[in-house]
């Protein structure tokens, strides 16, 4: 196949930050190359470079054999380089014809808007991209996958050879992740060279014919897409993946919660909420137990029905927390019960961006810094430097605004705050998404400790390895209701099936 | 909470540094004082001299312009706390109208003495913030709108208690005047230098700014304006903030009320229109974040202080009405820009 792409020795520096430090890249026609690593590895460096956001300071880009040296984004865009940012770029108040045309409208004689050769146009677009949508329907009432397709149509519009995706399935449901794997792959047969950015392992089989590792402004190592997942973990941060997950001294203490046939009535049904309908399981001191399932099952409902969170509805059915019977469903009720939780949405629920971690981390406990309602700055020194002890977020100030940190330090200063609550009970959803290898080790080493302290765990995730490692029993759920359970040392494929057989009983 | 950067942490790397504060930080940091110094050297380079006196430094001048911020200082300082919690409350001049009306009628029409005129007023002043918020809160109404309406409501509530004309306030005893003690409102204190307006807003001023800062409810207003799920998932009373914020402009609406029915000895309906633009002007001034979630009590007294200083230097320059609406808006433009620009590069920073 032809080169489509060459990079060679690329160097950056932002200030006293080494970005890039040499780094070769290359793209042949009709392959998607995954451009693997965690936070801060320069992966978006080099690809800004590469769609002229910013010049290198050293080193030779080449398109089909000749050397390129673009001094702008335009010029990239016209020599066949497009990029789709991960905050994407609709407007969602037009329709998708006008988002595709957006700049560069069309008009008619008259100086008006030729709307209908617009969306003939756009429609064209679409089917080029293998999207099956209405050019007419407004971006606002489409879903975040089919935007990211939208998005993609977009892209293709100026007849582009390469294009970049930065981490589009951040946003997507596993359905939706699928179907994008799927145009990318049409897009490969059609000779587009495609770069896809990740950070997610799971992915890299799934869409791509290689994958290069960045590690701290270098090329860590360049694998097929079939490598197994432990080597591209090495790449990425130097160490084995059954080292993330440490061993575990058992230590089960009395029963945390319990739930028997247990239900949960929303007072205001949602369309796409799936509420708990029949829920059996328990968790106990010192154990970690999993919640397992395709998505839209109702996982992440349950995690915050039981804690009171943005919904309103009464539990039936048997709700036992420390063995007594306990009328859970709002936040009040939960944290008198010494239950926390973790969303899967940091951004959105878990922090005040705008503010400083230390003010972040007493978000919870507001109460026990400031007797008589009075802030007590000691007090609160102590706390945050105490809730932050546990953890390593970088940079190391309580004063830092948390918008500025990485991904993985928000998810950090989130667990600091949850943590310092000093709950029984931690409910956990999604817990490592969109947090990079190093800190996920820390957070498991983090459950670790405190599970051996008697701290008990309810974990939904929809990443079968990271429950396999961490849990101590797995619940598979389907529409609404527990239908299997496993201890530790199911196999993916045991669970997997669970989950689909469940889902095709109920 | 410097303790941290003094212990010598491990792996502590150059890009973990505390960052320095560059020029323009401190600009921004101090934009509100900034401003006033620049309005205050301004004032002194451009003010008219009399017999070798620099007008706007004498006395009488500096106790006008403290005088005249005092009303819409303790609106200000109110609407910190509405603007901080993310909200709006456009009600604040209508509702210091009607505060003056009722203490007018009150104490003239209806022969109330002083210890049931005024504790009445800033009860209802604050019960119609306090309604305002609940009606947004709970119903889910932007309190743009509900402000807008609540705007609406208080001047005809005003003009309905006031029977649509003026009511002076006549001191003396018998019916149909109030106690001598109210007129000390439009006093001065200190032999005849310090004006007694100006010392309810001030002490106002400590107290905001202490429940602001010191205080647990002070956090939360934060909190909630900052990231409002983010704060009621913590556990924080989401919604009693969101509402108690608009009693607590209520409250300083009616205390601007009584101040300004003491200050000029009659009750209007049609008086305060627009100081709730003055009110929000200050605060944005003074780097309160209009998306909430920031800002400082300090800087919303300090970008009073100098909206204040800056109509008096027109004032003093004879400059037209006119052109001292344009300077003001011109200022208002000029914080925000200031704020955004630098919100921006915040972001890029990263």
């Amino acid at each position: 196949m032809t080169l489509l792409l060459e990079m060679r020795g690329i160097e950056k520096r932002f200030g006293g930050i080494q970005a890039l430090k040499g780094v070769d890249f290359d793209l042949r026609a009709g392959e998607a190359h995954v451009l693997l690593g965690e936070n801060g590895a320069g992966k978006s460096t080099l690809m800004n470079i590469l769609s002229g956001n910013i010049g290198p300071d050293s080193g030779d880009i080449r398109l089909l054999g000749a050397s390129m040296r673009f001094s702008g984004p335009a010029e990239a865009h016209a020599a066949g380089i497009a990029m789709i940012p991960q905050e994407l770029d609709l407007v969602p108040g037009l329709d998708i014809a006008a988002n595709l045309f957006l700049g560069s409208e069309q008009r008619t004689g008259w100086g008006t808007l030729a709307h209908r050769r617009m969306h003939a146009a756009a429609s064209d677009l679409l089917k080029k991209a293998g999207v099956s949508l209405d050019a007419d329907r407004p971006v606002s009432s489409l879903r975040m996958g089919e935007r990211q397709l939208v998005a993609i149509a977009k892209a293709l519009s100026a007849d582009a050879r390469i294009l970049i995706m930065d981490e589009p399935t951040a946003a997507l449901s596993a359905t939706e992740a699928e179907h994008l794997f799927g145009t990318v792959r049409e897009l490969c047969a059609r000779g587009v060279g495609v770069i896809y950015i990740s950070h997610r392992l799971e992915e890299v089989p799934r869409v791509a014919d290689r994958v290069t590792v960045m590690r701290d402004g270098r090329v860590a190592g360049e694998a097929s897409a079939d490598a197994p997942q432990a080597e591209l973990v090495r790449l990425l941060v130097g160490r084995s993946f059954e080292d993330l997950f440490p061993p575990r001294a058992k230590t089960i203490g009395r029963e945390l919660l319990r739930l028997e046939h247990a239900r949960f009535d929303p007072a205001i049904e949602r369309a796409g909420w799936q509420a708990a309908r029949d829920v059996s399981l328990t968790v106990h001191e010192g154990e970690i137990v999993g919640l397992a399932g395709l998505m839209g099952v109702g996982r992440t409902e349950l995690l915050s029905a039981l804690y009171g969170f943005e919904v309103e509805g009464r539990w039936s059915g048997t709700v036992l927390v420390g063995g007594r019977p306990t009328r859970l469903g709002t936040i009040t009720a939960a944290r008198h019960a010494g239950i926390a939780y973790v969303t899967d949405d940091r951004r959105g629920t878990g922090l005040v961006l705008k503010h400083s971690v230390g003010e972040n981390v007493v978000l919870s406990t507001l109460r026990r810094i400031t007797p008589w309602a009075l802030v007590a700055p000691k007090k609160e020194r102590r706390y945050v430097a105490e809730a932050l002890s546990r953890f390593d977020v970088r940079p190391k100030l309580p004063e830092a605004l948390v918008v500025n940190l990485s991904g993985g330090n928000q998810q950090k200063v989130v667990f600091a705050k949850e943590l310092v609550s000093e709950p029984h009970l931690l409910l956990l959803d999604e817990p490592t998404r969109g947090v990079d290898v190093g800190a996920k080790a820390e957070i498991y080493e983090q459950l670790r400790d405190l599970t051996a302290k008697g701290l008990g765990v309810l974990v939904a995730s929809s990443e079968l390895p990271e429950l396999i490692g961490l849990c101590d029993r797995i619940v598979v759920m389907s529409r609404g209701r527990t239908v299997a359970e496993f201890a530790a040392g199911a196999s993916e494929e045991q669970i997997r099936h669970a989950s689909t057989s469940g889902a095709e009983a109920a | 909470m410097t303790n941290e950067t003094a212990t010598p942490s491990i792996g502590v790397s150059q890009a973990d540094a505390r960052p320095k504060l560059r020029p323009l930080d401190y600009v921004v940091r101090f934009q509100s004082l900034l401003g006033l110094i620049l309005v205050i050297v301004g004032g002194i380079a451009f003010s008219p001299r009399r017999h070798g006196h620099i007008l706007f430094l004498q006395p009488d001048n500096i106790a006008n312009i403290v005088r005249s911020i005092s009303e819409t200082g303790i609106l200000a300082l109110g609407m910190t706390f509405v603007i901080i919690a993310a909200g709006i409350d456009l009600s604040v001049g209508a509702v210091l109208g009607l505060s003056s009306v009722l203490t007018a009628t009150l104490l003239i029409n209806a022969g109330w003495g002083l210890w049931t005129t005024l504790p009445l007023v800033l009860v209802c002043a604050t019960l119609f913030g306090l309604v305002q918020g609940a009606i947004s809160t709970r119903l889910h109404v932007q309190a743009f709108i509900v402000t807008l309406a609540g705007l609406q409501a208080a001047r005809g509530l005003a003009l309905i208690a006031s029977g649509n004309v003026f009511i002076n306030i006549n001191y003396g005893s018998g019916p149909g005047n109030a106690p001598p003690a109210f007129a000390i409102l439009g006093e001065r204190l200190f032999y005849n230098t310090f004006p007694v307006a100006t010392l309810v807003f001030l002490v106002l001023a400590v107290i905001a700014t202490f429940f602001l800062n010191h205080t647990r409810y002070g956090r939360y207003v934060f909190a909630v304006g900052g990231n409002e799920r983010a704060a009621r998932l913590s556990g924080i009373p989401v919604e009693w903030i969101k509402i108690s914020v608009y009693g607590i402009t209520g409250l300083c609406s009616g205390v601007a009320g009584i101040v300004h029915a003491g200050q000029f000895a009659f009750g209007s309906p049609t008086d305060g229109t627009g100081y709730e633009l003055n009110a929000i002007a200050a605060v944005v001034i003074g780097g309160t974040d209009l998306f909430g979630g920031a800002g400082t009590m300090v800087g919303t007294i300090a970008g009073a202080v100098m909206l204040g200083a800056l109509a008096n230097v027109l004032q003093l320059n004879d400059v037209s009405a006119a052109m001292q609406l344009l300077a003001t808006g011109a200022i208002i433009v000029a914080a925000a820009a200031l704020q955004t620009f630098v919100g921006r590069r915040d972001v890029r920073s990263r």
